[in-house]
């Protein structure tokens, strides 16, 4: 009798609140960069996650993800130069011109709220191909890296940093991912010290790279004017001017130009700035881009 | 991306305001992502008052323009008389329609003040020649959405002419800056009775 | 590119597997379906708006004249009071309602653990990690989050489907989105405007975007939907305009045409 009382005797609704293990998970204060994403209950998930969102392959996909863009990164003998485009699109829709595709990795540095112009130690990411993909992932790694300073007492090298980001794409190889990313850093171990990595899995190390839809115009205006010996202020302006191209002749860059230098200290952020009035002063000034009419 | 509309980009919009009508369009040339040229205008010059814009695939935008010069010219002969934008859009719908099914890749659009009335007129096309006669405003090429969105919101009845120029030109540079195949500068024509003034805007060049 | 995951269903050749090349009809797996819908955000020095129209569609059909699509964030369950945070959701409406719940209920969680609320900021962030948990198998919707932030100034943050995100001054989403966001663009950002009279010619000089007060704004957000409305069919019906300040979230509804 006791136990049919107490069988029949409790609070109706118990079973029904969220389990320590469930409210754990929900309110764990660091958000589960967990690697458990949901897949699609089908047999080929790479097909049908490229039927819902590839607008390459399929125009009409309801699944419109930000792609397009130039970015650049070179090594030259006062650090690195790192400067990109800042314009998001979807088909030929421009969803944003205000994307910031540098994107500061480890702890101390999330430069976003910063207002000196100290330079901040740290690496550098940039953000080509998915949005969600590099800003995700890039935080992973933000993660990753002050993890290996806790534990190391010291900081991550640019090659491990980037070994840890390329083994994470190879592991996704054929989800569907969607990254070209360069870190850039100077580590006493390393110097100045620039990757490579995307989405197949591809690690390089190297001294000059573009990536995107104007990575070609971005290159053209880099091999014409890059020597390892530039000066600082020969240095921004190139990076500056190799974007400059990209973003008039090709139609998914544009925006601000966002420009980042590299130095032993840390990296220092040279300015956000619309393309607009640098494009008018550059040909008006310099008698650059003369296939653009000035008459008005 | 293979739409033919798609491959060029490009924009035009035209506008009806008191006694005027404005006619503007973008000059972009591009193959899809690469932008070959930014001195390619879409608005061609059929008689005193009479102006056509043209979006979509640039050899059609090309061979259309050619095409009705030729028949306007060899309506003028025979006729003795310029052209009047109401005759020309039912020339321009019939000649699209004799190509139902192959059409060209075009979407017209029309803007002028007729010579005997004096009264504004604008109207648009779609590829085979269905007129859209409208009493406010017309958009045609990629950034159409963009266009609807910006005429609808800034244009009113019974604009003077400057003011007019003041909302097309507005109306054009906000919607071709949010479409990645259009921009690069632009052109305005605004209409008067007897008086047509020309200008270039300066606009993003990305 | 080759998937790693392969497939092995029925595909090995035995001479009694059925035949499969006459008249198969392959169905594809299709979860989605676009309700249609716009929203549109805005926000000034201190204060945030959230905008939705109230239409819900599936094709040419109109499933609802009264679905909202703002939602406040983290209060009463049944009043939505004590929210500060206030999230819309535009594109497939359930995965619109998934989303909202389990943000609501993050926050909530938050809220009981920490003692205090949760700021926008944080917010921001955790939405863009649940929605890229599902990055494999998409949240189909365009979401934007909206609040004061630490300082009391007016924040918002869009989203795409899969979780990247950033603050904006303002933004248009969902179906109308491509109408509302160049208008925005010259009115609240003031692009392409020059001050009359700065020069002639190159020399004339740009104008700079301002913040707006609540009632412009208010003005310019009823202007851009009754303007999307005339031109898109998945929009209209109702207005429902959502506005945070410090006293609080203000609700309210206009009517928009209905054809």
């Amino acid at each position: 009798m006791d136990k049919l009382v107490a069988q029949y005797s409790r609070p109706p609704h118990q079973n029904e609140m969220y389990s320590e293990q469930e409210q754990q998970d929900l309110t764990a204060s660091v958000p589960p960069l967990s690697l458990k994403f949901s897949l699609p209950p089908v047999d080929n998930r790479s097909a049908f996650l490229r039927a819902m969102t590839d607008d390459h392959s399929n125009p009409s996909c309801p699944i419109k993800l930000a792609h397009g863009t130039t970015t650049l990164a070179f090594r030259f003998q006062g650090g690195i130069i790192v400067c990109t485009d800042s314009r998001a699109t979807a088909g030929n829709w421009i969803a944003s011109q205000t994307v910031k595709k540098v994107i500061p990795v480890s702890r101390l540095s999330r430069g976003e709220d910063k207002k000196t112009n100290e330079p901040t130690p740290g690496l550098l990411g940039t953000m080509a191909g998915g949005a969600a993909d590099c800003q995700y992932w890039l935080r992973y790694l933000s993660q990753q890296c002050t993890l290996h300073e806790i534990r190391h007492k010291r900081r991550i090298t640019v090659a491990a940093a980037s070994k840890i980001l390329a083994n994470l794409t190879y592991a996704y190889k054929g989800y569907g991912l969607s990254m070209g990313t360069m870190l850039a850093g100077m580590t006493p171990q390393e110097g100045p010290a620039l990757y490579y990595i995307d989405s197949d899995g591809t690690r390089l190390p190297g001294n000059l790279f573009c990536v995107g839809s104007g990575q070609t115009f971005a290159y053209g205006v880099l091999d014409a004017e890059y020597k390892y010996e530039l000066t600082e202020e020969e240095a921004l302006n190139l990076g500056r001017r190799a974007i400059l191209a990209a973003m008039h002749r090709d139609a998914y860059s544009g925006g601000f130009i966002n420009l980042y230098h590299v130095k032993e200290e840390g990296w220092v952020h040279h300015g956000f700035d619309d393309m607009n009035p640098i494009f008018w002063d550059t040909k008006l000034q310099k008698g650059e881009f003369s296939n653009v009419t000035s008459a008005l | 991306m293979s739409n033919p509309f798609d491959i060029n980009g490009g924009a035009c919009v035209a506008m009806v305001g008191k006694d005027c009508v404005a006619i503007a369009c973008d000059l972009r040339l591009g193959m899809q992502s690469l932008t070959i040229s930014n001195n390619f205008p879409k608005i061609f010059n059929y008689a005193p008052s009479t102006y056509l814009g043209l979006t979509g695939l640039a050899t059609d935008v090309n061979t259309v323009s050619d095409l009705f010069r030729y028949k306007v010219n060899m309506y003028r002969l025979r006729e003795e008389r310029d052209i009047a934008p109401q005759t020309l859009a039912n020339l321009v719908s019939s000649s699209l329609y004799e190509k139902r099914f192959g059409p060209y890749f075009v979407s017209p659009v029309i803007a002028g003040i007729n010579p005997t009335t004096g009264k504004p007129f604008i109207c648009g096309f779609d590829s085979i020649g269905c007129i859209d006669f409208a009493k406010d405003f017309i958009v045609s090429g990629t950034a159409s959405d963009q266009l609807f969105g910006t005429c609808e919101g800034l244009w009113e009845p019974d604009l003077a002419p400057e003011d007019l120029f003041e909302t097309i030109s507005q109306a054009l540079l906000s919607a071709v800056d949010r479409d990645a195949l259009s921009g690069w500068g632009a052109q305005v024509y605004i209409i008067e009775k007897d008086k047509v003034t020309q200008r270039l805007l300066k606009g993003r060049q990305d | 590119m080759t998937s790693l995951m392969g497939n092995h269903s029925g595909t090995i050749g035995y001479s009694f597997s059925e035949p499969t090349s006459a008249n198969v009809k392959q169905h594809s797996f299709y979860p989605y379906t676009d309700n249609g819908g716009s929203t549109l955000g805005i926000t000034g020095a201190d204060f945030a708006i959230l905008a939705g129209d109230t239409r819900s569609t599936s094709g040419y059909n109109i499933n609802s004249r009264m679905v909202p699509k703002v939602f406040k964030i983290g209060g009463d369950d049944e009043t939505g009071e004590g929210a500060n945070i206030i999230l819309s959701v535009v594109g497939f409406a359930a995965d619109g309602n998934a989303l909202k719940e389990k943000l609501d209920t993050m926050v909530r969680m938050y809220k009981y653990q920490h003692g205090k609320s949760m700021s926008v900021g944080a917010c921001a962030q955790r939405l863009s990690t649940i929605l890229y948990e599902k990055r494999f198998f998409p949240y189909y919707v365009h979401a934007i989050l909206a609040g004061l932030d630490e300082e009391g100034v007016g924040a918002l943050y869009s989203y795409d489907p899969v979780g990247s995100y950033e603050r904006e001054q303002c933004r248009a989403a969902g179906a109308a989105s491509s109408l509302i966001m160049p208008f925005l663009d010259n009115q609240v950002n003031s692009k392409n405007q020059y001050i009359p009279g700065s020069g002639e010619g190159h020399a004339l000089v740009p104008k700079k975007a301002e913040p707006l007060d609540k009632e412009t704004a208010t003005k310019l957000v009823k202007d851009a939907f009754t303007s999307a409305v005339e031109r898109h069919i998945e929009v209209g019906d109702g207005l429902q305009l959502v506005i945070v300040t410090r006293e609080g979230i203000e609700e309210v509804f206009h009517a928009l045409k209905q054809d």
